[in-house]
């Protein structure tokens, strides 16, 4: 009876603990055991594991500020979406997808983002992240779909609850190559629309990619020697980084006040890409781009 | 019934690790998420479970002209846990235990650049038992639309 009431209480604990509790119990681990190397190993990547890459909403607002205008015709073709059989394709298109569903959430334009949620959520499906990314939520985004702020807002939580689920099941090369995906939509995006409004502050925002990308870079450094996929990736990721090396990157890091606010930096020139780098760089990243959605 | 005890205790240490992940996920979204609103947050996931005494880092961009919200949730098990926000020099711009502790920065940046988040947890209080405490850690990025 001791053992039965153990083997509950065991149970119970591991349930409760899996269901996410509110608040949450914290684990009490035994040193002795787990100080082994392997446990040093781990320790030491959790503690340099953080890589943050911009998010793709962040990357739309801004083109958006920066006097960009929505064009439909340069998204991946939602009909793409059955082609991709392997997983790293699926990763990387759901990165895509979820790239162009941001960039036509904040312009704004509603029944294209519920097409490219169907092909977000398509993929998660068959990458078996539908925990985090099912049809409860395309019904969420269904019900607010007029509600701009609301959808923004979804989409935010979607993305970081797909990360979240990859990484909490060790599956943080899935979760590297949506990231790359996203961000080299971005790029792409960014470089389309500034082919047709071209403006000093499209081509700072395009310019000011290359730090994001060198983290990107370090991101995929940490997986390419045992991912194929991934190595792959990484290699489009240094061939633009090398046409990225001659733009020059401004840093200013002083701390002003403006109206209470806390205001870091100042006074340098903003980065810019001339009209060769430029070409060179929208022609790589369109050849790069092509190779992930074909 | 011995057998069955060493199994179930085998499942539970195996699950340890899937199930301690979740509840960062959980425990970052119920107790952290909410903080950083008007602010639109970040994508990515940033949090992982710390150990007293454990250290960690992470580069961010931040773009000129946005408004931004940095915040450090931790559990409250690993005590006040100090994070500073540096700049590509090492210099300090922002720690948060400097003055009244504060769990977010609020700041605009004028121009692009990269700058780096150091946490560190404290030192777990001498004289205890064999046990650690490990803690969810959670970095939140938001940003305004």
């Amino acid at each position: 009876m001791r053992t039965r009431g153990w083997t509950f209480g065991l149970l119970a604990s591991l349930i409760l603990a899996a269901c996410g509790g509110d608040p949450p119990t914290q684990d009490t681990l035994k040193t002795d055991g787990l100080a082994d190397s392997t446990q040093d190993a781990r320790v030491r990547k959790t503690k340099n594991i953080f890589h943050n890459i911009p998010s793709p909403m962040e990357t739309a607002g801004l083109l958006k500020k920066a006097g960009a205008e929505y064009d439909k015709d340069i998204l991946n073709d939602v009909k793409n979406v059955d082609n991709y059989t392997s997983a790293s394709k699926q990763a990387l298109n759901l990165g895509i997808y979820g790239a162009d569903l941001s960039y036509a959430s904040v312009f704004n334009n509603t029944q294209e983002s519920m097409l490219y949620t169907a092909c977000a959520q398509n993929l998660a499906k068959r990458l078996d992240v539908a925990g985090a990314f099912g049809q409860e939520t395309v019904d969420r985004m269904e019900a607010n779909r007029n509600d701009r702020d609301s959808l923004l807002n979804i989409i935010s939580e979607t993305y970081w609850d797909v990360d979240a689920y990859l990484k909490e099941n060790g599956r943080d090369n899935v979760s590297a190559l949506m990231i790359a995906g996203g961000w080299v939509e971005g790029l792409y995006i960014a470089t389309m629309v500034c082919k047709q409004h071209d403006t000093p502050e499209l081509r700072q925002r395009i310019a000011e990619q290359r730090i994001p990308l060198g983290e990107l870079i370090e991101l995929m450094g940490t997986y390419s020697t045992d991912d194929p996929a991934v190595a792959g990736v990484k290699g489009d990721l240094d061939a633009l980084a090398t046409l990225f090396a001659s733009v020059a990157a401004p840093t200013a890091s002083n701390v002003t006040q403006e109206n209470g606010t806390a205001v870091i930096g100042g006074g340098a020139p903003p980065a810019t890409v001339n009209d060769e780098q430029l070409k060179a760089l929208s022609e790589k990243t369109m050849s790069v781009r092509n190779g992930y959605i074909n | 019934m011995k057998h069955l005890r060493s199994l179930i205790a085998l499942t539970a240490l195996a699950a340890l690790p899937v199930v301690a992940s979740a509840q960062c996920r959980s425990f970052v979204k119920n107790k952290c998420a909410a903080s950083m609103l008007p602010y639109k947050f970040n994508e990515t996931f940033n949090a992982a479970q710390l150990a007293p005494g454990e250290e960690a880092e992470v580069d961010l961009t931040f773009f000129s002209g946005q408004e931004y919200r940095l915040m450090i949730c931790a559990h409250p098990i690993l005590g006040e846990v100090n994070w500073k926000l540096l700049d590509g020099t090492g210099q300090t711009l922002f720690e948060s235990m400097a003055n009244d502790p504060k769990p977010n920065f609020d700041f605009k940046v004028a121009t692009t650049q990269q700058l780096k988040v150091h946490i560190d947890v404290p030192q777990a209080a001498k004289g205890g038992n064999e046990m650690i405490n490990v803690g969810c850690v959670g970095i939140l990025v938001g940003f305004m639309e």
